[in-house]
């Protein structure tokens, strides 16, 4: 008796980047991306007023909707949060350049009057230097940027993060005293490189 | 700067952001010495330290910030679907995106294993997240889906691919009773064949214990080629509420969103209104409601807001249907017994509003053959016509209603028939659910049952069915295993293969990364299907398969260790004679454990004294 091949899903996927095959995570990124997106829309969109996004909250139910509830493996888990919070940064960075564009007049549609009370010129530009300099920051030293990554772009508290790079809280303290303190030199220009 | 330099840097700021003023002077003066450079971007950083924490730099999350972005672009690009056109979705195939309904998504796919079209419902998240709801939801689901009735909508699958829950339907290719009636007054004999088809559904809905307690317009289905009605969600709706006083719940959830659910509200009886228990009855109510609306042209009741017409609903009674319609009189009888406020003095049972429908329906079809029959030629004998007919049709229509009234005995006599057999059929068909009374702890039971789909040229030949185990496999058959126990406890699945050598080789079939999630542990009163999304599959080397079943309170740890080859590599071969040869020895020795087997229609449980349970399934295939 053979068991007939199961068609792909996210479960193997994320098993499969874990073992290092990273044509994996290519095939992972898009379905994750629409499903974080779809979320963060929702989200916003049902809680128009209060304007709070609770990333962690928001990154779980993309889990569970695309990996399945009883399926809750640590292993699993910690790499679907690290690819996710690599997403977040990308959906957040990605609307924030739609905003600068749109902001200069460009792109086919205009900016409603209600957007542009809601968002401040000063967040989409803020949010595209951090990503700039937190760039930077990983062509120097990849594990920092990371730290902040999952943090502020993932939600993960330090605990989390330890779990997620297999480094102790300790260290995860530390790298991001270090990235945050580097990361404002370079946002407010007092820096020395 | 250099990685070197970098790492300096911060191990030297790390160690004094711990130190207080001037030990931390002290600290990195000490440790930079000459060298002012690297002195000075310490201190820089610490300064930076020092502000970030006091402005909170993204010290919050990144999305709370960037929050009004998103909210923003909603106007720039349409809200993507859950699914796309062309994706495939476990064994369906996306074509197109219907709608968006109450409870999720629906789209129209094609089922590739039978190559069929349906509709499918994707649940909305809030709903599939609700473990609770869910459970309700699938057991609904499961009884729904075994109403065999021309009015209900049939329920195909009902199941779950990568984390989003879903529900295969029939498609209908039609409108619902809310569009059909825009902008038009139906006809009385389509109002009655409307309300005979609703309580015709309901009816074998009622039989069943099935209350669908949200009819509504929106939820009745008329198929465009030859109007047969569809009565949609049943059993579904249900679980919208919860269980303790759900209907006052419902009302609070009505009154919460005004504007999104008002058109709902109107067909509330009023005990869901008053938030008492509800039954069949309540069914019963609505479809009251929806005869008075499809004679008088609106609702018996619909205040401004959604307390005033919980209040009319209560209190209120309408204004009679002899004022707005031209409906005859019995039927305005049948309407105003099916809304009456209190359940008592309603009809009792779907069955018998039916019967009063129908009869009249009856009677009408009658009246209007002999008005054809009689017909007059000309529009100023109309009423000279009328006079006559009295007279005339007595005599005439004897023999035509006795005609028609033998035919009508003979469909009811059908029906009735139809209604036993279907009955019988369902007392069959309705796999019992797993026993919810625990066993005693020292005694374990397991149920199972196989489901069989042929295959014809490497196609789904009929409809899959179930077996309690037994049975001559061909070839091209494949197999689903199910499994459930009112105990919590480890399950282990090893194939045997017809022998071919005189060393047994195992195959491990559960668990394996495809079923239960990787997982030995199912929950009590879990059903976990093997495998989950695919088939097993009978290959080429006949004779008897052996399905060995470990069901155990505790961890094997013997079997656990399989799991290692349950993997895409080994496909689930054990690979290793030594390892084979464990497990033979294990089967050996508990083998002898005798259980004792209950085989029904559908399933067989299994009973075994103590905490271990073994059995082997014989699986004969040529």
């Amino acid at each position: 008796m053979t068991r007939v091949p199961p068609s792909h899903n996210i479960t193997q996927l994320l098993a499969e980047w874990r073992e290092g095959d990273q044509s994996a995570l290519d095939e992972l990124y898009p379905l994750v991306y629409d499903e974080l997106h779809r979320l963060a829309r929702r989200y916003m969109s049902r809680e128009r007023k209060g304007h709070t996004l609770q990333t962690t909250a928001l990154i779980n139910e993309a889990y569970v909707r695309l990996v399945g509830q009883k399926n809750v493996q640590w292993a699993n888990r910690s790499h679907f949060f690290a690819i996710s919070a690599q997403i977040m940064r990308r959906i957040l960075i990605d609307h924030a350049r739609h905003h600068a564009y749109a902001k200069r007049g460009g792109g086919a549609q205009q900016v409603s009057l209600e957007e542009a009370a809601v968002v401040t010129p000063d967040q989409s530009a803020e949010l595209l230097r951090l990503d700039e300099a937190l760039t930077s920051l990983a062509e120097m030293d990849p594990r920092r940027s990371q730290v902040v990554e999952l943090r502020y772009f993932g939600g993960l508290n330090n605990e989390e993060i330890a779990g997620v790079l297999n480094i102790s809280e300790n260290t995860v303290t530390r790298d991001w005293n270090m990235a945050r303190a580097w990361l404002y030199q370079q946002l407010t220009g007092s820096g020395a490189n | 700067m250099t990685p070197e330099r970098w790492q300096q840097i911060s191990r030297i700021f790390n160690a004094a952001i711990s130190l207080d003023g001037e030990d931390r002077a002290e600290f990195v003066a000490g440790e930079c010495g000459v060298d002012t450079s690297l002195r000075s971007e310490v201190e820089k950083l610490i300064d930076a330290h020092s502000n970030a924490s006091a402005e909170k730099f993204i010290g919050g999350m990144a999305a709370e910030a960037a929050a009004p972005l998103l909210v923003g672009d909603e106007n720039l690009e349409p809200a993507r679907k859950v699914l796309t056109q062309g994706q495939q979705f476990g064994s369906y195939e996306i074509l197109e995106a219907l709608g968006e309904g109450g409870m999720g998504e629906v789209y129209l796919a094609r089922d590739t294993r039978l190559d069929r079209t349906v509709a499918l419902k994707v649940l909305a998240y809030e709903i599939s997240t609700d473990e609770r709801r869910m459970k309700r939801f699938r057991q609904e689901a499961r009884v729904a889906s075994s109403l065999n009735q021309p009015n209900i909508l049939t329920v195909f699958e009902f199941g779950e691919v990568e984390g989003l829950t879903f529900l295969a339907t029939e498609l209908v290719d039609g409108k619902t009773l809310r569009d059909f009636l825009k902008g038009k007054r139906p006809k009385l004999g389509d109002i009655l064949d409307i309300g005979i088809q609703i309580l015709a559904a309901l009816d074998a809905a009622h039989e069943a214990h099935i209350v669908h307690r949200d009819i509504k317009p929106e939820n009745v289905m008329i198929r465009d080629r030859d109007r047969v009605v569809k009565v949609l969600d049943f059993g579904l709706a249900k679980v919208s509420f919860t269980k303790q006083s759900e209907a006052s719940e419902a009302a609070t959830e009505f009154k919460t969103a005004p504007g999104t659910i008002v058109g709902t509200i109107r067909y509330l009886s009023p005990e869901q209104a008053r938030g008492g228990a509800v039954d069949e009855r309540t069914d019963i109510w609505s479809t009251g409601v929806i005869l008075y609306e499809l004679v008088a042209g609106s609702t018996p009741f619909g205040g401004v807001t959604s307390s005033h017409t919980i209040v009319q609903i209560l209190e209120k009674d309408p204004v009679p249907l002899s004022k707005l319609g031209n409906a005859p009189p019995e039927l305005e009888r049948i309407v105003q017994k099916a809304m009456a406020k209190s359940p008592d003095e309603r009809y009792q049972t779907a069955k018998d509003m039916l019967i009063d429908l129908r009869s009249l329906k009856k009677r009408l079809d009658v009246e209007l053959e002999i008005q054809r029959t009689s017909s007059p030629t000309t529009m100023i004998d109309a009423v000279r016509t009328v006079e006559l007919r009295r007279q005339r049709g007595k005599e005439r229509s004897k023999k035509k209603v006795l005609a028609i009234a033998l035919i009508g005995m003979a469909i009811v006599t059908a029906a009735i028939f139809g209604i036993n057999k279907w009955r019988a059929s369902r007392a069959r068909s309705n796999p019992s659910v797993t026993p919810t009374v625990p066993a005693p702890a020292s005694e374990r039971t397991l149920t199972y049952w196989i489901t069989v789909q042929k295959f014809r040229d490497k196609k789904p030949f009929q409809n899959p069915f179930t077996i309690p185990g037994e049975m001559i496999f061909e070839e091209d058959y494949q197999i689903r295993l199910s499994f459930s126990s009112p105990q919590a406890g480890h399950l282990y699945i090893l194939n045997e293969g017809p022998a071919a050598t005189s060393a047994p080789e195992f195959n491990v079939v559960f668990p394996s990364p495809t079923a239960n999630k990787g997982s030995s542990l199912i929950a009590a009163g879990q059903v976990a299907q093997i495998p989950e999304q695919s088939w097993l599959k009978f290959d080429a080397q006949q004779g008897t398969e052996k399905l060995w079943l470990i069901f155990s309170e505790d961890a094997v740890p013997e079997l656990e260790s399989l799991k290692e080859f349950a993997g895409p590599a080994t496909q689930g071969l054990v690979a290793d004679p030594a390892r084979n040869k464990v497990v033979q020895a294990f089967l050996n020795t508990h083998s002898e454990t005798k259980s004792s087997v209950e085989k029904g229609e559908r399933l067989t449980t299994l009973k075994t004294p103590g905490n271990l349970l073994v059995h082997a399934i014989k699986l004969e295939h040529h």
